[in-house]
């Protein structure tokens, strides 16, 4: 129901709010609308342009980008360079830059996003540096520039528009409003859940089956592509093209400071911020305080990171009516009595009001009082040892079909770390439905473990196959296209989305990829499976610990895996909390997914696994029957200290 | 001298301590034993104020250090040899020996105890001038103890210090804290290595899921079935 | 010859960028915290030097008696409220850098955005220079002085990291945090230290630049690409990777632009840094993050 109607905004709302506003222009003179307006509205049209444009890459996937003077650089000089200063078509420069800047974002970002754990910091000093050095290079090359600047003059267009205003308005309308679609496109798309995924929890995107790098190669091309075309019309709007006028630091601030404002996961955010901070720039100029235009902005940035990090779009979608009121009553008020300068500054004053109405209530009732009230209700514990049923084990009922098929093979595999050696010749199979205990004491190997079998690491010696595929050396997203899933000790959620969400992600992009109503509609049966189906809706943070332990187990499910590992899914629970999860590994098992539990608590690992696989400083120390195993001498050792068992 | 009592400890939501009572006399080894994630590191990190106790008190001295920051407990008299050794590892053995003087009290006095420490560990002054991140894990271990002897502490907290070490080592750094003990330094001692544990403890504590289960001198532990049980799961 | 001159004229014009990296590269290592602000402090005492020196008509070298203290107490607020308001890495970035712009743009407000330069009588260093006979060899006492000053203020703080209680202290919170409090270190008299510090440093380098060139406030943005390169050759929170860095940066800056062109070297500096970045993030001298 509600995607059907997202469908139809965005089939129609566009071409209707493209068409609405291109009335402004075309019947100008009918309604009265001032030509002074139309020059502020182009200029809102292009930092909407420009900040959707860094929405799309930064705001989405959370790499922040301090470059986007790069971007309207390059489209400007090519339109100056190629129409203002040989005759080239307009049109066909638009074309020019789109392509030059879709190269350049494919330049940084493949350089970038190669390098190994590329922090967020890294990525935008990186791209902090780029508008200098072409800056740098427009200056110094008499080809491009050679530091005079270049005149552009205004291009033919079609005399029923009017004037050049007019053209300009209408021209930049239609960048803006493709840029905001193609944002909210987005947005609506697998492309889209994958950047989200990517800003929430990166890695475990990447090991859900996410392809991180090509999304995000895919975000930033297009990022350059509307960031580019929109410079291009800067070039027309500013009229001459100098380096200082493009290539210019408060490029970033500005499309930085609208997207926070308005609110950086979401297409509209910088919409609204774009508006705002423009007519704020506007009035004060008017007001003639220009000079404190960017101290105002400056402080804007700052004091917006520290009380209201994630925009007004999330505040005002929490309380849309007051924010309203308050803006209709200043700008009525104002209006009636007629003072405080003209509608410009009312309708400032009244978005201002909103503003404050909107981000006032603090910190908006965080969270975290659910999540503290659920850790209070939590079943106290009374006996230790009725935690795990006395059911003898493996269970008599149902035999767990062991060793069918082997499903995971590692050969002689070992992993060091500088001269550690976290594994050395482990050699191991894993056989389809079985429910294996990787045990060891701690620094044993088991994480290590883990992370060569999820293809996080790679083995320095040795071959891992999983269903006969080699996977060492694979990204982890092909890994986990080859079956395999995991669960991380201390749970990772996507915190942006809802459990539902969270589940469907895995899903859309497991082994056997779905679009996203599918995905959510699947998703629903793996979160019942999991007995989370109450909080289907619910955020994340709203979860206690062993509730986002469970979807941790839903979402690694949603991939439909062949072997799922459980990385201390039991650390921190309650007994009771214990016996549900190891119903729900049990009952993950019955469904034919082969498990390996990795856990400290030996008691509820010898009593549900199947086998138990010893590790003990990097080597395989033992490896059979639970009870067989936990007796054999070596293990109780390694456990117990020598002597212990003599 | 410490007294702990009734302490709880979380990590977000996951409770990692529960009602937690445990004493360690003045010029006592007291062991704390218990098997992977029982919990044991937090009761140390939470003792040694790294990690905040949610109920509970940890009285030192007569001193409540329960809400106390871990750079102030430090300047109380107890010093902590952490799990994994976690010494600096770009700075030198005697850099690292240095920094265990950083508190005001212990500073004046850091050349003397500096040469104490070599005696005791013979092997730290071959290796005086060399980044902590090049020793060998042993080396390294003793470094940690030396380090924490440098806060001229009264009581010691020890995290596993027999952690992925060869059983020559493992048995040079128990006699060595049964030196610093005899000095008069009181001994905190976190084990998984049960058998060596309880070989220099005065009483033991088994802690099982973030609970203490049992409380008795060693011989008494050694026999009972419970410590098998519990750290085995069987 | 030419080249000669330009590398070690380049080496010494590389102190004054050692000078400034410095502080934002150690701040960046032990706080892990982005501070933009930096750059805006150099510019600070850059106009303050200007402005002491001329109006009140003393040498600019005596100017950091007031600029250095002053700097330092600004820094240390910085990283106090920093610390208060728990402010991660990504955040202090975008926080630092709207506090920037306020920065640069209130000096603009206050001294104009033309240039400014202190007259020959204030500041007599500007037109020395001094040759090395044998050689052909000529530097300008700037430079000379940056270079000197670069050597002195980092080496000594490279020595104060090693011998002094404080110092250890400094890279032992950087290198484990918890346990270096657990040893007494406290996080916040450390940080709030450490901070002015690095803003006492940004007045020498401040005044460096002053005494060397006219100042307008938008080279707070020039300088950018130079010291982000230099902090990132260097090693993050490394100090002698950053002096030699610095030097490096500054050498072949120069070269580049005698041998090829000026138009090469903001290439040749962002190639270094994206190469540096892809073989050795750690920094060209750093064995890991060593500090």
């Amino acid at each position: 129901m509600r995607a059907a109607l997202s469908r139809r905004r965005g089939l129609w709302g566009f071409p209707l709010a493209f068409v609405a506003l291109a009335m402004l222009s075309l019947y100008r003179e009918t309604i009265g609308f001032p030509v002074f307006y139309l020059t502020l509205l182009t200029t809102i049209l292009f930092w909407t342009a420009q900040s959707t444009s860094w929405n799309i890459l930064s705001g989405y996937s959370g790499y922040f980008s301090f470059g986007q003077a790069a971007f309207v650089g390059v489209g400007a000089y090519t339109t100056a360079v190629l129409y203002g200063r040989h005759q080239v078509d307009f049109y066909v420069t638009l074309g020019c830059s789109a392509v030059l800047c879709a190269v350049l974002a494919l330049f940084v970002g493949g350089l970038a996003f190669r390098l190994r754990s590329l922090r967020g910091e890294i990525f935008a000093l990186l791209t902090l540096a780029v508008p200098f050095i072409l800056g740098a290079l427009a200056q110094l090359n008499s080809a491009i520039d050679g530091g005079q600047g270049i005149i552009v003059t205004v291009p033919p267009f079609p005399s029923q528009l009017g004037l050049f205003q007019d053209y300009l308005y209408l021209i930049s309308l239609a960048v803006a409003v493709g840029a905001v679609w193609a944002a909210y496109a987005i947005q609506h798309s697998r492309f889209g859940w994958a950047l989200s995924a990517i800003r929430d929890a990166e890695d475990v995107a990447e090991g859900l089956g996410v392809a991180t790098f090509r999304y995000k190669m895919l975000a930033i091309m297009v990022s350059g592509v509307i960031g580019g075309v929109s410079g291009s019309i800067f070039a027309l709007q500013i009229g001459f093209v100098a380096v200082t006028s493009v290539f210019n630091l408060t490029v970033p601030l500005f499309v930085i400071v609208m997207s926070v404002l308005g609110g950086r996961a979401h297409w509209l955010g910088p919409v609204l911020g774009a508006g705002l901070v423009t007519l704020l720039q506007d009035r004060l100029t008017a007001s003639g305080l220009a000079d404190w235009r960017l101290v105002v902005l400056g402080g804007v940035l700052a004091v917006l990171v520290v009380i209201a990090p994630e925009g007004l779009y999330v505040r005002l979608r929490a309380r849309p009516w007051p924010a309203l009121a308050a803006f209709a009553v200043i700008v009525v008020g104002l209006r009636l009595a007629n003072a405080f300068g003209g509608p410009l500054d009312w309708i400032l004053y009244g978005a201002l009001a909103a503003v404050v109405i909107a981000v006032l209530p603090g910190r908006l009732g965080r969270k975290t009082g659910t999540a503290r009230a659920e850790r209070t209700d939590r079943p106290e514990p009374t006996e230790r040892k009725a935690a795990v049923p006395d059911r003898p084990s493996p269970d008599d009922d149902e035999p767990a079909p062991t060793g069918a098929e082997v499903l995971v093979e590692c050969e002689d595999v070992a992993r060091y770390f500088g001269g550690v050696r976290a594994l050395d010749g482990v050699t191991l199979r894993i056989g389809s439905g079985e429910l294996v205990g990787l045990v060891g004491p701690n620094g044993s190997g088991k994480t290590t473990m883990v992370s060569l079998l999820a293809g996080t690491l790679r083995p320095t010696r040795g071959t891992i196959r999983v269903a006969g595929r080699d996977i060492a050396g694979l990204p982890p997203h092909r890994v986990a296209h080859a079956g395999v899933a995991r669960t991380y000790q201390i749970p990772r959620p996507f915190g942006s989305m809802t459990v539902r969400d969270n589940v469907a992600m895995a899903i859309m992009f497991g082994r056997e990829p779905r679009s996203l109503p599918r995905a959510r509609a699947a998703a629903e049966r793996h979160i019942g499976f999991v007995g989370l189906g109450h909080l289907a809706d619910a955020r994340p943070d709203a979860l206690n610990l062993h509730q986002r332990q469970l979807l941790e187990m839903a979402r690694a499910l949603g991939t439909n895996p062949k072997v799922l590992f459980l990385d201390e899914a039991l650390a921190g629970l309650t007994p009771a909390e214990i016996d549900n999860a190891v119903e729900v590994v049990r009952r993950i098992q019955r469904g034919g997914t082969s498990i390996v539990i990795v856990e400290h608590l030996l008691r509820v690992v010898n009593q549900l696994a199947t086998r138990i696989v010893v590790l003990d400083k990097g080597t395989l120390l033992a490896d059979g029957e639970p009870r067989t195993v936990m007796r054999d001498p070596a293990v109780v050792q390694a456990y117990l200290g020598k002597r212990a068992h003599a | 001298m410490l007294e702990v009592s009734g302490l709880a400890a979380h990590y977000g939501d996951a409770q990692a301590l529960w009602d937690v009572d445990l004493d360690v006399r003045d010029g006592e080894i007291v062991t704390i034993i218990g098997p992977n994630g029982a919990g044991k590191t937090t009761l140390v990190h939470t003792i040694a104020g790294l990690h905040p106790a949610t109920r509970g008190r940890v009285i030192f001295d007569g001193a409540d250090l329960t809400r106390l920051p871990g750079h102030r407990v430090c300047s109380r008299g107890v010093a902590i040899v952490p799990e994994g050794r976690r010494v600096f590892p770009h700075m030198t053995v005697e850099e690292n020996l240095c920094l265990g003087a950083y508190r005001k009290g212990a500073r004046p006095a850091h050349r003397d105890v500096i040469g104490r420490v070599r005696e005791l560990f013979p092997r730290l002054g071959e290796r005086y001038h060399q980044p902590a991140g090049r020793l060998s894990g042993g080396e390294q271990q003793m470094l940690a103890i030396g380090r924490a002897l440098m806060a001229q502490p009264r009581l010691l907290l020890l995290d596993e210090p027999s952690l992925g070490l060869a059983p020559v080592v493992v048995d040079e750094v128990m006699t060595a804290i049964e030196t610093i003990n005899a000095d008069g330094v009181s001994i905190m001692l976190v084990e998984q290595d049960v058998e060596r544990a309880l070989s220099v403890a005065a009483r033991g504590y088994l802690l099982v899921e973030g609970r203490i289960v049992t409380s008795a001198p060693p011989e008494r532990l050694r026999e009972s079935d419970d410590v098998r049980q519990t750290v085995l799961g069987i | 010859m030419d080249t000669l001159q330009a590398g070690l004229s380049g080496v010494l014009v590389g102190g004054l960028y050692a000078l400034m990296a410095a502080g934002l590269s150690i701040t960046w290592g032990v706080l892990r915290i982005i501070n933009l602000i930096h750059f805006g402090l150099i510019l600070l005492g850059a106009y303050l030097t200007f402005q002491i020196a001329s109006s009140w008509n003393v040498d600019p070298m005596l100017t950091l008696v007031i600029t250095m203290p002053a700097l330092f107490v600004l820094g240390a607020l910085v990283q106090w409220t920093f610390d208060r308001l728990a402010i991660s890495e990504l955040s202090s970035l975008l926080l630092s850098f709207g506090l920037l712009i306020v920065i640069v743009q209130g000096i603009s407000n206050l001294w104009s955005a033309d240039f400014r330069q202190m007259s020959a009588e204030v500041n007599p260093y500007a037109t020395r220079s001094v040759s090395l006979g044998g050689l052909d060899l000529v530097f300008p006492l700037p430079t000379l002085l940056a270079f000197g000053l670069a050597v002195v203020l980092i080496g000594g703080a490279h020595v104060a990291l090693r011998r002094t209680f404080t110092g250890r202290a400094l890279r032992a919170f950087a290198q484990d945090r918890a346990i270096a409090a657990a040893f007494g270190i406290d996080h916040r008299r450390i940080g709030v230290l450490l901070a002015g510090a690095a803003g006492a440093t940004a007045a020498a380098a401040g005044m460096l630049f002053a005494m060397s060139t006219a100042l307008t406030p938008a080279t707070a943005f020039e300088w950018f690409g130079t010291v982000f390169a230099v902090v990132i050759l260097g090693g993050i929170g490394h100090l002698l990777g950053t002096l030699v860095a610095g030097l490096l940066v500054g050498a072949l800056g120069a070269v580049v632009t005698v041998l090829i062109s000026a138009a090469a070297e903001p290439f040749v500096l962002f190639s270094t840094i994206v190469l540096v970045l892809l073989l050795r993030p750690q920094g060209l001298f750093a064995h890991g993050g060593t500090r």
